[in-house]
């Protein structure tokens, strides 16, 4: 397998992890399936989010079921207004379901569910919970219960990614879907795109249109093989590509470690990786380095 | 600096020793010879630490007291940091005016234990007395923060006033719990006492056993209240505080109260069904 002399280009992005409890694994999984839809790139969405894992009830504040979801932005302020939208329109509205911050021990604080009291229209009731608050809002199943602040992780890698270079399509989803699959669970990491992956890799601005922020990545594009300066080698029909965002340099660097790994297989000629030239992110990661990591 | 400082009651008490000021984070400065000459006060008369107690280690954060502590009072009192450890029963006063910290008493304590406490943890194994988590006689609010776990029970009026924070007895409760509670949450999972929750204007009391829920509390639902579940959660892995599953998740009877007051506080009854 070729692994291409590249590297992987980064950027630095806010983090939250939100950990969603519920009566059963399936309401949990309801309310962070919501909680985190629309939010592939923060280019659109204003912010990546993804499932990060299912939680046992001994891993959740209060013994239940559990999903932890990590929603990631650009800045400090907007993560907090993503953070109370979308607990407020996903959580909040879902039955059974609590909400709890999943980064504790990090220093800096959003309080992200304060204004979601409000809904409760001055019947809301605050506890302090081992030196943390929580919201109780009357709601007409019951109660929700959320904290009021969450942990956000300045250190946070948005934009890890590979690219999967194959022969046909069939081999590009395969290797994909492995690659995900191992990646999958991995603490710390997400795929915020459909299923892990990305068809549509893009390049910064647009030669035929001012104002375009990004627009179709057609070096690595088959259909336009003739038409552009290509990257693809011969004998490549389809490029599908793994986007992560992690809590941590680290966590990015196994999760791609694992994730090529497993998508080096039959059907797949190269893999490569998306960058700028190395000017526009500060997070480099070289694949071959983190390949021969591996070994 | 020691792995801790002990002290080490000599004899038996001849009357009722004060000790409260007697902490962990104000040992946490001092050599030997300057915790020994601490004052403390036996009823009227002025001593010393050292002619009581025998004093070992230095300039440490966690300080031990051990021996006949039945007529020792204010163990703990004022604690703002550091883990004080009481090996056996204590007097009145135990831990109160706490603002941080830890206070471990391997025993009961008397009257009065976490007193007006403002923050901190008052672990009690054994029983509490009257007005555990009360306030200053005269003050209008008692407890404004912390939290008190009691293994055992306690006795009368217990979170009087209360503020701010968590009682949590695992035994029963005397009559008069969370009488003028302003806010916090009495846990009770023994038998609770009559007359609870008297003039409570948001205080919750959650009764994991027998309890007579006054007139001027009016029944509004039977549910399953997650705050009870994250609380009970957090004493069971912090303190293994011994409550079975079936509390965690109910149901409960919630009755609003008191009705003579703000009538925003709650009696949450385990229906136990």
């Amino acid at each position: 397998m070729f692994i291409e002399d590249t590297f992987a280009e980064a950027f630095g992005m806010r983090a939250a992890r939100v950990v969603i409890t519920a009566r059963t694994m399936k309401w949990a999984r309801a309310a962070a399936l919501k909680l985190t839809g629309f939010a592939t790139s923060v280019i659109a969405c204003k912010c990546e989010a993804a499932i990060e894992r299912e939680l046992t009830p001994e891993e959740t504040p209060d013994s239940r079921p559990g999903v932890s979801a990590l929603v990631f932005t650009m800045d400090s302020d907007s993560l907090g207004k993503r953070l109370t939208e979308r607990i407020g329109q996903t959580v909040l509205t879902c039955p059974t379901a609590s909400c709890f911050d999943g980064l504790p021990e990090a220093p800096d604080r959003l309080p992200a569910a304060r204004a979601l009291r409000t809904f409760g229209d001055r019947f809301q009731i605050s506890k302090v919970v081992n030196g943390e608050r929580y919201w109780r809002v009357p709601v007409m199943e019951g109660e929700c219960l959320l904290q009021e602040t969450f942990g956000m992780q300045k250190k946070g890698v948005g934009g890890g990614n590979f690219l999967i270079l194959a022969e046909d399509v069939d081999s590009a989803l395969a290797a994909a879907e492995a690659a995900v699959d191992a990646i999958d669970g991995t603490p710390g990491v997400i795929l915020p795109f459909p299923g892990g992956v990305v068809r549509s890799g893009s390049k910064v601005g647009a030669r035929g249109y001012k104002g375009m922020i990004a627009s179709t990545n057609d070096a690595y594009c088959p259909t336009l093989r003739p038409l552009t300066t290509t990257a693809l080698p011969d004998g490549v029909n389809s490029v599908l590509e793994i986007v992560l965002d992690g809590l941590s340099p680290d966590a990015i660097r196994g999760a791609m470690r694992a994730g090529i790994d497993a998508a080096c297989r039959r059907g797949v000629r190269a893999i490569s990786a998306g960058n700028y030239g190395g000017k526009l992110g500060p997070h480099h990661f070289h694949l071959r380095e983190i390949m021969g990591a591996a070994s | 600096m020691s792995d801790a400082v002990v002290l080490s009651l000599r004899a038996r008490l001849e009357g009722p020793l004060d000790m409260g000021g007697i902490t962990p984070d104000r040992c946490a400065t001092l050599s030997r010879s300057e915790i020994a000459a601490l004052v403390v006060w036996i009823g009227a008369t002025r001593a010393t630490l050292g002619d009581l107690f025998a004093v070992r280690g230095e300039r440490s954060l966690r300080l031990e007291v051990e021996g006949d502590l039945h007529d020792v009072h204010g163990l703990g009192a004022g604690t703002a940091a550091g883990e004080m450890v009481v090996r056996g029963d204590t007097g009145r006063e135990a831990g109160a005016g706490m603002t941080g910290g830890v206070v471990h008493v391997h025993g009961g304590a008397g009257d009065d234990a976490g007193q007006a406490m403002a923050g901190g943890v008052l672990r009690v194994d054994g029983h509490a007395g009257d007005r555990l988590g009360g306030a200053v006689p005269g003050a209008s609010k008692g407890m404004t923060g912390g939290e008190i776990v009691v293994f055992g029970g306690a006795g009368a009026s217990a979170a009087t006033m209360m503020r701010r924070g968590v009682v949590a007895v695992a035994g029963g409760v005397g009559p008069f719990a969370g009488r003028g509670m302003v806010a916090g949450t009495l846990l009770a999972l023994g038998p609770v006492g009559e007359q609870p929750g008297l003039g409570s204007k948001r205080g919750s009391i959650i009764a994991g056993a027998g309890v007579t829920v006054p007139a001027t509390y009016r029944l509004a639902c039977t549910y399953e209240p997650p705050h009870v579940r994250l609380l009970l959660t957090s004493l069971r892995r912090r303190f293994a505080f011994p409550c079975d599953a079936g509390l965690l998740s109910g149901p409960y009877d919630r009755y609003c109260g008191d009705a003579g007051d703000v009538g925003k506080g709650e009696i949450l009854v385990w229906t136990g069904r």
